[in-house]
């Protein structure tokens, strides 16, 4: 199986659709995060998924290389899943279909702030440096911290293996909430 | 990390006081203020309003505050002039935002049976395309790999500038934004097909003339048939017919490229060579696209790549020549990032910071779209305490904003230096020449590499003064914010 995954990534083919199940099988979470439905069509969250990577790293051959990665979402809830070395964390939404409402509106290409989040000052300062590209979009973002950054230009690495990452409300959820929508 | 702290501070605002303060008080359409009809169309028509429409937003937040809603020809709507509640808006767009869903560019489509493009599609037909181009045109990786082409036009550009030059006795260049329409119009063909099209020859081809002409036409004739109610248009049939006309050429001209170059790709493979093209509309015809969709799509990319070129760049070069302290620093900071060299590639780029400042300042001060617009079409929203029923069209007033004193100080003077100290606290909605989010500028990062690598070539090679008979120049709206007279400049070789 790792086989099919690593050798379909390295060539830039999409996975046949049996190799994209079992990959999603190996990814471990704390939690069910697919519907079963959801299954029923891989090819379009394929499609998605290639479009989005923007590391060029090569992805590790065996699964012990995955990283963990906790998500506190919205609503407070932890969310931990396996990651491959490479992806982006807004890959690593994509993939693990995570539910966050508009997260990566624009698909990873920097046109805007959806894809947010907020990082331990520990994590953050072994993040890479921050391009004028990124800063500028991420001064556009709701809920701007110290610590902040856009999902799609993070690529996880094992140094990072066990980090926390935030993601902070959106303007939707404060305006239900305060019943104004 | 310590750069990011200093911009969060000014932000220091609570994103949740922020929002609950409009609950206070929700008001309704009705109660929100405005001109009166007559007195509106009194200005658009006889005030030569619509060329002053950007100066009419500034108008409208002085006398109605931050919202109002005024009838443009049939149709009401919402202007918003406060980057709060531009925000506010943007921020409730949706999967796929949409910017009007009337407008006489989709009829012109409809009538003529024609695709529609990145700037006129909507809902899943837009997603798709959008999905597919931007990834070759937004990432910063993927833009990088246009410099080389790129640079290669800048070289016609700058050969052309020095033969203008050498015309004129004192090297005078006299309506400098007619040859950075032309430099404007090469550059996206050649990003768009990656052949040349000649636009930057000595004599330049008629259909190129004709190309950039119908442009200029048809964005006055934008206005004017959509300020025109329809009884008006039977009386004056000739500003649609005009307009139409323009599109006809502007699809023709499209066509006829793209047919081409795609003519040529198959009598390549057919001798048994490999085609592996990195131009747009390779990508574009390469994804089962229908043709008529490529049609359209290249048709829309071409038009949006010339006037936004040719006025930022005629704007900056205007500055610039009226602030020499600052042309001669930029000038050092190009100087400084090349050393040996002459000709910088987009990595050089990333370590010019009053580069990117003086575009910024520039798109501040003229962006080349002075008003956007919005419809939510499936839910009521909210903003600025207003509900604003579904379907509405609201006008988001960007020229407004990047010129208010309260976001900007001293806001109609040029001081690219306010971007590099971040020390204005202006709002971060107030200056946005290329919108934002999935439906903002599919060019944005073209755009500015490409006025990037002219600008620092024209001062590497030329000191550039203003006109010593030259007069102000401002700014006009002909549906985009264009210069109101020419602008002639003096290029002093180096």
């Amino acid at each position: 199986m790792s086989f099919t995954m690593a050798a379909g990534r390295l060539v830039g083919l999409s996975l046949s659709r049996t190799s994209w199940i079992l990959s999603r099988g190996a990814n471990t979470s704390s939690k069910t995060l697919a519907s079963p439905n959801k299954l029923s069509d891989p090819n379009n969250d394929l499609i998605r998924k290639r479009d989005i990577t923007s590391c060029s790293v090569v992805q590790p051959l065996r699964s012990e290389n995955k990283v963990t990665v906790n998500f506190i979402n919205r609503d407070g809830e932890k969310i931990t899943v396996k990651a491959s070395p490479g992806d982006t964390i807004l890959d690593v939404v994509v993939q693990q279909d995570l539910d966050i409402d508009g997260y990566g509106a624009c698909e990873g290409t920097l046109a805007c702030s959806t894809c947010h989040v907020i990082f331990e000052e520990e994590t953050y300062k072994q993040l890479g440096p921050i391009s004028d590209e990124e800063m500028d979009m991420l001064d556009l973002a709701y809920g701007l911290t110290d610590t902040s950054r856009l999902g799609c230009q993070i690529c996880l690495t094992k140094s990072l293996d066990g980090m926390t990452v935030r993601v902070p409300e959106s303007s939707a959820d404060i305006r239900q909430s305060d019943g104004s929508a | 990390m310590m750069q990011q702290m200093m911009r969060v501070s000014w932000r220091g605002v609570s994103p949740v006081i922020k929002w609950v303060e409009p609950v206070a008080e929700v008001r309704t359409l009705d109660q929100m203020p405005g001109p009166s009809a007559v007195r509106f169309v009194l200005d658009l028509l006889a005030n030569r309003g619509l060329s002053r429409l950007h100066e009419m937003q500034v108008d409208g937040r002085r006398r109605f505050g931050p919202m109002w809603k005024a009838s443009f020809g049939p149709v009401l709507t919402v202007h918003v002039a406060e980057p709060e509640l531009i925000e506010q808006v943007l921020r409730q767009e949706g999967h796929t935002p949409m910017r009007s869903d009337i407008s006489s560019w989709k009829d012109y489509r409809k009538h003529r049976g024609h695709g529609y493009g990145l700037l006129t599609a909507e809902g899943e037909e837009w997603q798709k395309i959008r999905s597919l181009l931007a990834k070759h045109m937004l990432r910063p990786k993927s833009v990088e790999a246009y410099d080389s082409t790129l640079n290669a036009v800048v070289t016609d550009l700058i050969t052309k500038l020095k033969l203008r030059t050498q015309q004129n006795p004192h090297g005078v260049v006299s309506d400098i934004a007619a040859e950075f329409y032309r430099f404007g119009l090469e550059g996206i063909s050649s990003v768009l097909f990656e052949s040349r099209i000649g636009c930057l020859d000595a004599v330049v081809p008629v259909e190129t003339e004709r190309f950039i002409q119908s442009i200029n036409t048809m964005f006055v004739m934008t206005l004017l048939t959509m300020a025109m109610p329809a009884w008006l248009h039977r009386l004056f049939p000739k500003p649609w017919r005009t307009f139409c006309q323009c599109w006809d050429y502007m699809f023709q001209f499209a066509k006829g490229h793209i047919d081409q170059r795609l003519k040529e790709e198959e009598e390549k493979l057919a001798r048994g060579q490999e085609v592996e093209g990195r131009y747009l509309t390779y990508f574009l015809s390469r994804a089962g696209i229908p043709m008529k969709s490529v049609y359209s799509n290249v048709t829309e990319l071409l038009l949006a790549g010339v006037d936004t070129i040719s006025s930022t760049l005629s704007w900056s070069l205007y500055e610039l020549s009226r602030h020499p302290e600052i042309q001669a620093s930029l000038r050092s900071e190009v100087i400084k990032v090349l050393g040996d060299r002459r000709i910088p590639t987009a990595a050089d780029v990333a370590a010019m910071p009053l580069m990117k400042a003086v575009i910024k300042e520039i798109t501040r001060l003229y962006p080349v779209i002075p008003g956007n617009a919005r419809v939510i079409t499936d839910r009521n929203i909210t903003v600025g305490g207003y509900v604003i029923p579904k379907k509405t069209l609201i006008t988001l007033c960007h020229y407004a904003t990047s010129r208010d004193p309260a976001q900007f100080s001293d806001p109609n003077s040029f001081t690219p230096q306010r971007w590099i100290s971040r020390d204005e606290g202006n709002h971060p909605y107030s200056s946005l020449p290329f919108g934002v989010g999935k439906r903002s500028c599919i060019g944005r990062r073209i755009a500015e590499l490409e006025l990037y690598l002219a600008l620092s070539r024209i001062l590497l090679h030329y000191d550039v003064k203003p006109d010593p008979s030259s007069c102000v120049v401002r700014p006009m709206t002909r549906t985009i914010l264009v210069p109101d007279r020419e602008i002639n400049l003096q290029f002093i070789e180096l």
